[in-house]
């Protein structure tokens, strides 16, 4: 009962932070953490960072463990540090709103960060900018389902593009 | 069985003591104890800024640290000597030790490092452990600089009413456009959700538990600048490699410490200080602060630093944004921006369409800026902004136009330009036709009437301040005034910004009543109201508050009076240097001595230097005249 109050509490803490993300009625379980797994069946003690991290944007508080330095691997950070494999699904979802912003407008420093850690070359960026501005209609409603769904239509629509394909190709 | 394995446990808890008699390893550490008490090590101020060690009130150390778990030595947190032995002790075992649980030459990599420089460790007789974790950590974290980072104050949030600092690892390779990848050091309480007033208490007396952490700096970007609106201060340090290495050395360390929580002096910016000793022991930063640690303090004694502090960047809060942008409007536009604002189809009427599609850019993203703060701030319209946004973004899309450069200047200098938070100040005054003698003296921060520049436009936070007088027709001494608490904040409302302005104060001060000539008065006032801004000289700022007002003192009947009003005025900047204030209210009392009180107030304040102010006062309450002329100096 206490699990099911709290998952219903995260899924509503994180349906605000991130409105129209649906992910809640899908909760991923598979393997690594965050977005696609919060962890809310195995609830008990250690909250998975994504529902910290989306908490944080609804009430500007990161428990300050979530990141505690050398506290050992637990959920989806390493030492305080993410995962890399889970460091552009992070950035994106909680960046989701920001991204959507620049990507309409082609520029800004989060579309660079997102460039830079999907590992598109510098001299690639403005390329990369004008496809998601071009794109920007079907990657936001990619981005409605859940914000790993952006990034994936993202590297879909760069493997697709006669540059950036070859940035893609090597993710 | 039993008795085996307890037999077993007996066996391994004595094996170490057996073997400290002959094994090789224990006589070199029997040499290097010796050693580094030959050297008197555990006296270095390396070792006790490691240890955060400070001295106690009988001469002795003790650690700010407060767990235990971060000492080797039962007594360590008391005893720099019995810790330094315990910690070479343990540098020869494999055991994992502390929060973090790795062995003791990894989980202290910087003890173990500095100790290893003063000693020589021969490596051959006290072997080394490879620590991966702690270099995953540090190629993660991929160090090339350090920026100190300072979120301006938050009135809205009394933890945040000094502001707050954190550091930001700047990683190799990065430019000005990836720095929000950056991770961040920062010290803050674990604070359990919730917490509302019992916070203030507990975060000011020690009761919550303090931790570092490196949370990325894009999302305390969106934490400050997005959601909390505060303007962000970017100070770049000029630290060298060894520097930085020695500073995230003892960073990673600290994971296995909490240090007890105290708002006002062992808090953010006096752990981030000591951080910095670390990375260079010749800084002398936490014992410049004694009682409060005020993070614009902090700022002001790094700037001061020889050749420490490289650049200030800014970084404007969201509302900042958005005011500065509207400003800068032609009034065509700014009907324009409205129409989009109240319906996102007018971004594709054909009149819209004419303009250039720079200034169309501006507009769709200006609107697109004010409806995502608004869905921020207004949680139960906050879809039908989004939905908006999401038009006003489909057609942003369509224009393939960079949005033009637009800089955004703060409304308020750098924290550090501003005066110093503690105050002192004589003057002269004459009350109800008798002359008095004026002493006051301020613990922190700043008044409406102080000097603008460096602080949160139109707030007011002061703690303890004192003021003393000799009042010469009675030749009698006088704690005229005692303040407790006294924070106002006034946010001008427009068509975009709607903030209540509200205020509290809780102080002893003199009465002058029918039945009492100058009585000591214990008084609370609470209000709250709005503000709007015009600009006529330079800016005025209107006020109007209903407040609650409770007076106790022998000067009334029952000892007490209690009751509400409204109160008014306007604080002006005439001139960059000359301020004006002034307020009027009338409360009316009910409860305890039945009574009402009008009350006007008129002063103004020069400035002739960054730490000097003039200022002169008048007020009149019900029966009671005072005019007072006072210099203030800032310290």
């Amino acid at each position: 009962m206490i699990t099911r109050t709290v998952l219903v509490i995260t899924a509503t803490l994180f349906m605000f932070a991130t409105t129209g993300v649906a992910l809640a009625a899908h909760p991923d379980n598979g393997p690594g953490c965050g977005l696609g797994k919060l962890a809310w069946n195995s609830y008990a003690g250690q909250q998975s960072i994504g529902a910290q991290v989306l908490q944080s944007t609804t009430n500007g508080i990161v428990p300050s463990q979530t990141f505690g330095i050398s506290s050992g691997t637990s959920g989806c950070t390493n030492d305080g540090t993410i995962f890399a494999s889970e460091k552009v699904n992070v950035f994106a979802a909680v960046n989701f709103d920001n991204l959507a912003q620049e990507m309409a407008q082609g520029q800004g420093e989060h579309l660079t960060s997102l460039a830079t850690l999907m590992g598109i070359p510098a001299e690639q960026h403005g390329v990369f900018f004008a496809m998601a501005q071009e794109k920007y209609t079907t990657l936001i409603q990619a981005g409605e389902t859940s914000p790993k769904a952006v990034v994936k239509a993202i590297y879909s629509a760069m493997g697709s593009h006669p540059v950036l394909a070859q940035a893609s190709s090597t993710k | 069985m039993i008795i085996h394995i307890t037999l077993l446990c007996l066996g391994l808890f004595i094996l170490p003591s057996v073997a400290t008699a002959q094994d090789p390893s224990s006589t070199y550490l029997l040499q290097l104890i010796e050693r580094a008490d030959h050297k008197h090590l555990h006296q270095h101020r390396y070792w006790h800024l490691l240890l955060h060690y400070r001295q106690n009130f009988f001469g002795g150390y003790t650690s700010e640290v407060d767990d235990p778990g971060f000492f080797q030595a039962s007594e360590g947190k008391n005893d720099p000597q019995a810790e330094l032995h315990a910690t070479l002790e343990k540098f020869f075992s494999g055991d994992l030790v502390g929060r973090s649980k790795q062995v003791a030459q990894c989980a202290f990599i910087a003890r173990f490092q500095w100790l290893r420089a003063q000693l020589k460790f021969d490596e051959t007789r006290l072997p080394l452990h490879h620590c991966e974790r702690y270099e995953q950590w540090v190629n993660e974290l991929n160090p090339a600089s350090i920026t100190l980072i300072f979120p301006a104050a938050f009135m809205n949030n009394p933890v945040s009413m000094f502001g707050h600092s954190f550091l930001r690892i700047d990683q190799q390779d990065q430019t000005e456009h990836t720095r929000i990848l950056a991770y961040t050091v920062n010290y803050a309480a674990d604070v359990p959700p919730g917490a509302g007033l019992e916070f203030a208490f507990k975060g000011m007396l020690g009761g919550y538990q303090g931790f570092f952490s490196t949370i990325p700096y894009y999302i305390k970007v969106q934490e400050y600048r997005d959601i909390e609106n505060r303007d962000i201060w970017e100070y770049r340090l000029n630290l060298s490699p060894e520097e930085i290495h020695r500073l995230l050395m003892h960073t990673w360390e600290m994971g296995n410490a909490y240090f007890d929580y105290y708002f006002f002096k062992e808090n953010c910016a006096y752990h981030i200080l000591s951080l910095l000793e670390v990375a260079n022991p010749q800084f002398h930063l936490t014992d410049q602060f004694h009682f409060w640690t005020i993070p614009a303090d902090t700022i002001r004694l790094l700037i001061q630093q020889k050749d420490l502090v490289q650049d200030v960047s800014y970084r404007p809060a969201g509302s900042t944004n958005l005011k500065r942008k509207r400003a800068a409007l032609q009034p065509s536009e700014q009907f324009w921006l409205e129409q989009i604002i109240q319906d996102p189809s007018y971004a594709i009427a054909p009149d819209f369409l004419k303009l250039s599609q720079p200034r169309q850019t501006f507009l769709l993203d200006l609107a697109s800026d004010y409806l995502r703060y608004k869905g921020r701030t207004d949680s139960k319209q906050a879809d039908e902004y989004q939905t908006k946004n999401r038009s006003i973004l489909l057609q942003r899309s369509q224009i393939r136009v960079p949005s033009p450069a637009f800089s955004v200047a703060p409304f308020s200098l750098s924290p550090e330009q501003g005066h110093e938070t503690a105050r002192m100040g004589v003057g002269i005054g004459w009350r109800n036709d008798e002359l008095f003698e004026h002493i006051d003296i301020r613990a922190v921060y700043h008044d409406l009437l102080d000097p603008n520049p460096g602080y949160t436009p139109d707030s007011q936070v002061e703690l303890g301040a004192l003021s003393l007088r000799h009042y010469h027709g009675r030749n009698q001494f006088r704690i005229e005034q005692f303040t407790l608490v006294n924070v106002l904040s006034l946010a001008p409302i427009d068509s975009w910004f709607r903030s209540p302005s509200w205020k509290i104060r809780m102080e002893m001060n003199t009465v002058k009543t029918r039945s009492c000539d100058l009585c000591s008065n214990g008084h609370f006032n609470v209000g709250a109201g709005g503000a709007l801004e015009t600009h006529v000289f330079q800016r005025e700022v209107f006020f109007l508050m209903g407040e609650v007002d409770a007076n106790v003192s022998g000067a009334y009947d029952e000892n007490h009076r209690i009751g509400g009003g409204v109160s008014g005025g306007v604080v002006a900047n005439v001139t960059e240097n000359w301020k004006w204030l002034a307020s009027g209210g009338y409360l009316g009392y009910f409860l305890g001595h039945r009574s009402d009180d009008i009350q006007v107030s008129v002063g103004q304040r020069w400035t002739f230097a960054k730490n000097f102010a003039f200022r002169t006062t008048f007020t009149h309450h019900d029966r009671d005249n005072e005019l007072l002329a006072v210099f203030h100096g800032y310290f």
